[in-house]
């Protein structure tokens, strides 16, 4: 064999895995169908959106709050060409760190896509059709997601987009219809909403961001009715049609009106499904079930010798989520017996205010039946938040009504992907939200009260 | 209504006692004047009786240390009639206390039983200990959730307790104490209105059980990964975290509890150990354990410390040719006993010699206390007694004016109720000069440490058959060695050594004795 371990696919998981295998011991390589590692969260994901993201707040700060904090400068022009650039750079960056390493754990990387030949044999096919096999004892599958398509409606990539060419825009939008007011349908619409564009969001639940906490769903809708984007909860979306310049978006709502949407761009932001096309997972007996790689608690498949982790298994679409599970295959083949916390993965909405949420939401408890109670403080509460003027939020913490065990905190608000740390390390410890003395002031307050 | 018992005051330098001994149980019926108890000072021990007759509510644990005046525990006459209706309360897990309840109504109208303990939270990573520098609440008073108690210091910073429930508060740990992480602060005897404790005997049981939390034996990560690579179950292994959390040091000096594992490994092990490496299990046992210091012990410590740094001390020796005492010893013994009902011992010898040569140096006889010398014009003797429970230093008094049978029968009556554990505090108090006889455990040479505020002390020591000359001739002569510390800021060396010189010329012609010359 020429390897102990092959990684199939770069992103956040893939790498991690794959740094880990070799700090390990086991010699690793990485298949990457791309010219550039890091999946989508580094190149098409969370890295550009966050970039972009924090470009267009710059924007609006300067546009709208600089002077009442007393700054007076010219109105300012958006230079969207320099904002994608930015956006590449940035991207550049963090993708040669990955090159960088994989040469320094000295791990080998084939491009091109990497299919099974058999369990321990993996070719690599690259872009220019020339074909290299190399052969392992261990696979560990980490080729993540796609953007889902309306099945009536696919990506033309021109007018109905996913958000892979939505962060490549050339043009500002003059009207974007966004499909979907889950997690990427907010965060890249709250961006072209800052940077002017008129935003229309629809989805097809009663809620934005409907996996997290209900409040936060019903907070977020208030903050994205400020920043002027519009929202049509319940809506199921019955065509999108391209004519060429305008796209025409139909949705029907739950009364049976049909609403009609005309913009010059549709963002199709459903969900993402798991990836394997090429993989030939039928060479090694593997069948997919609702496009996931099935495995069991130790993330291996039915073939022995074969891994699955990320986007491509069960649970959730999470770069983070990935990594630990990359983490915990690389030690579970080294004999360790590592744990991932599915629980304790906490899942952030980079919009601003930022949501941010760890552990059960109020409607899972609900529906455990479990005894639990509640504490809320708003941000327009605290003097800090006045302060900066970010008084938009509120802090959520859920608690076991008998031990004060906390089962979930739900931040909706400045910078609360930075709390909800504290958060994480309270549930993993099974602190008392009063035995935090040094936790961030928000989240004790909320408790206080 | 319950009679409440407190802590008597004992004497007048005594400022607290430690429960040495609950001779009753929590929920026993006691008799009036019926000893419950055994209290010890730094100075002596005593015994608790019962006020009143009734139930024993404890309120103190054996094991702590109380100020003069705090509640020690409660009789409850009404109880008598029925004892058996009263719960052993405070150890009362709530689900097994809250049907008793109802028949202590009178004691605790609204107790659901819980009790919830308190202990020292971790306040800071290098921070081990803290200190209850104020108690905000009275022991007894009724306290709310999460309502400020007590101030805490540590050496870094000082911080606020809040009650974790409503209820009762008792005290365990009074002002200036110092206690480790997780020491026990309070309990607090939760009534009604409290959410947490109220309803733990329908909730989760893990909450109910006084002394852990809910988060006992939950394992950090870290932890967790450690005891799933040994093969260890997290509920075999005792956290030391915060609420009895594992941290990464429990999992990783956890061992695993074979015998009760699959059988199959057992028989791993069996196969394996005549094949494999000779592995030491038994034999040398390397145990530790810690006991808390008595009051007498740690006084015994403070002092002996102050004694070091406070005063100026060294000792000068010399050796004593004891045949004269022996030989009238042997001599007369036994018409002494006859005569006296005690026994001739060296005890009254030397201390004989002692208050004849402290008048001749009364500054060995003085005692510093401030700016000025205080000089006796007695001689009360402390004698060092070794008792199980440690050294203590009864008092013979005026004995300069004492014969050899009144010396010796009060040397017996001392060492008896010392070793008893009888000697009152006045008994050990005002000495001026101690004698400490190392020599009936075979010590040859010591240096004894003074006993404040005294100026001196005599060692005596064991009795040797040595070769010495005597007049130009080499003899064997019983010799022991005797030591005088002093110190220095009351006793000059001339004085000290003439003192020491004085006692050996006493004793190797005890006719001078008689004569005083």
């Amino acid at each position: 064999m020429q390897y102990n371990v092959i990684v199939i696919g770069s992103g956040p998981g893939g790498y991690v895995a794959a740094i880990r295998c070799a700090q390990l011991g086991f010699k690793t390589a990485i298949v990457e169908k791309y010219n550039t590692l890091g999946g989508t969260c580094l190149n098409v994901g969370c890295i550009p959106s966050k970039a972009l993201l924090d470009s267009s707040e710059h924007f609006i700060n300067a546009k709208e709050h600089f002077k009442g904090h007393g700054i007076d400068i010219p109105e300012p022009k958006l230079n969207l060409g320099q904002m994608i650039k930015r956006k590449g750079e940035v991207v550049k960056a963090n993708v040669d760190g990955i090159a960088f390493l994989m040469k320094k754990n000295k791990i080998d990387v084939h491009t091109g896509v990497g299919s099974f030949v058999d369990k321990n044999t993996i070719k690599v096919t690259a872009a220019d059709g020339k074909e290299t096999t190399i052969t392992t004892e261990k696979v560990i599958i980490a080729t993540g997601s796609k953007p889902t398509p309306l099945p009536f409606a696919p990506f033309d990539k021109k007018r109905i987009i996913s958000s892979t060419e939505a962060l490549e825009l050339k043009e500002l939008p003059k009207h974007l219809i966004v499909i979907g007011g889950g997690v990427i349908g907010m965060e890249l619409g709250s961006v072209f909403a800052r940077i002017g564009s008129k935003v229309t969001v629809v989805e097809f639940l009663d809620s934005l961001i409907p996996t997290m906490d209900g409040t936060m769903g019903k907070e977020l809708l208030k903050v994205a009715k400020k920043l002027g984007i519009e929202s049509h909860l319940g809506h199921k979306v019955t065509s999108v049609e391209n004519k060429g310049e305008e796209v025409i978006v139909k949705a029907e709502g739950k009364d049976g009106k049909t609403i009609e949407l005309k913009g010059d761009y549709c963002l199709v932001a459903i969900g993402r499904r798991p990836y394997t096309d090429g993989l030939g997972l039928d060479k090694i007996g593997i069948e997919t079930v609702k496009g996931q790689v099935p495995v069991d608690d130790h993330l291996k498949t039915k073939v022995d010798n074969v891994y699955a982790i990320g986007d491509v298994v069960r649970g959730a679409m999470l770069a983070h989520k990935a990594e630990e599970e990359g983490v915990y295959v690389a030690e579970t083949m080294a004999g360790q017996k590592p744990h991932v916390h599915y629980l304790l993965i906490p899942g952030v909405v980079y919009t601003w205010p930022e949501v941010a949420s760890v552990g059960y939401t109020e409607e899972q408890l609900k529906s455990q039946g479990k005894a639990y109670k509640v504490g809320n403080f708003p941000y327009k509460a605290l003097g800090r938040a006045r302060a900066s003027g970010d008084t938009d939020g509120l802090v959520k913490i859920l608690a076991d009504k008998a031990t004060d065990e906390i089962l979930g905190v739900h931040i909706i608000g400045a910078r609360a992907a930075d709390m909800i740390a504290a958060g994480v390390t309270a549930m993993e410890f099974l602190h008392r939200p009063k035995m935090y003395r040094e936790c961030r002031m928000r989240i004790r307050r909320t408790w206080k009260r | 209504m319950a009679v409440q018992i407190k802590v008597p005051a004992v004497g007048e330098s005594i400022t607290e006692v430690t429960i040495a001994n609950w001779l009753k149980k929590d929920g026993d019926v006691v008799k009036m004047d019926e000893v419950i108890a055994e209290l010890e000072s730094d100075k002596a021990t005593f015994e608790l009786t019962a006020s009143s007759a009734g139930v024993l509510k404890i309120v103190k644990p054996q094991g702590t240390t109380v100020p003069i005046g705090e509640v020690l525990c409660e009789i409850d006459p009404n109880g008598a009639a029925a004892p058996g209706a009263t719960a052993p309360a405070p150890e009362a897990k709530a689900a097994a206390a809250a049907p008793a309840a109802k028949p202590v109504a009178p004691a605790a109208p609204k107790s659901t039983g819980a009790v919830k303990e308190m202990k020292v939270p971790t306040v800071g990573e290098s921070i081990t200990e803290v200190t209850i520098s104020t108690w905000l609440k009275k022991d007894g008073d009724s306290v709310k959730l999460d309502e400020i108690i007590a101030e805490v210091e540590s050496d870094k910073a000082t911080f606020e307790l809040p009650a974790e429930a409503n209820g009762i508060l008792r005290i365990v740990a009074k002002e200036k104490e110092t206690l480790p992480i997780g020491g026990l602060i309070c309990r607090i005897e939760v009534t009604d209105g409290a959410a947490p404790a109220a309803q733990a005997p329908t909730e989760a049981p893990a909450a109910a059980t006084g002394d852990k939390s809910y988060a006992a034996g939950h394992p950090s990560p870290a932890a967790a990964k450690i005891l799933d690579e040994k093969g260890i179950p997290a509920n075999q292994v005792a956290g030391s975290g915060v609420g009895g959390r594992i941290t990464r040091d429990d999992a990783q000096n956890a061992q695993a509890q074979s015998k009760p594992q699959a059988p199959a490994k057992a028989a791993d092990t069996k196969a394996q150990a005549p094949s494999g490496p000779p592995v030491i299990t038994s034999g040398g046992g390397r145990n530790k354990r810690s006991e808390k210091m008595s009051s007498l012990r740690k006084t015994i410590a403070k002092r002996l410390v102050a004694v070091k740094n406070e005063t100026a001390m060294l000792t000068t020796f010399n050796e004593v040719d004891m045949k004269p005492v022996m030989d009238m010893r042997s001599k007369y013994k036994d018409q002494f006993k006859e005569k006296y009902g005690v026994g001739l011992g060296f005890m009254s010898f030397f201390t004989k010699a002692v208050c004849q040569a402290l008048k001749d140096f009364p500054a060995v006889n003085a005692a510093l206390n401030g700016d000025e010398i205080i000089y006796h014009d007695y001689c009360d003797i402390s004698i060092a007694v070794s008792t199980p429970r440690g050294l203590v230093v009864p008092v013979i008094r005026n004995a300069e004016s004492l014969s050899f049978n009144q010396i010796e029968a009060e040397v017996v009556r001392l060492a008896t109720r010392g070793r008893d554990g009888k000697l009152s505090i006045e008994e050990m108090t005002g000495g001026t000069f101690s004698i400490t006889n190392g020599g009936v455990f075979g010590s040859m040479l010591s240096t004894p440490i003074i006993n404040p505020p005294q100026s001196a002390i005599l060692g005596m020591h064991n009795i040797v058959e040595r070769a010495v000359v005597k007049n130009g001739e080499v003899v064997v002569r019983p010799i022991m060695y005797v030591a005088l510390s002093y110190d220095h800021r009351v006793i000059d060396g001339r004085e000290s050594v003439s003192f020491l010189v004085r006692v050996k010329e006493l004793l190797e012609d005890p006719g001078r004795l008689i004569l005083g010359v």
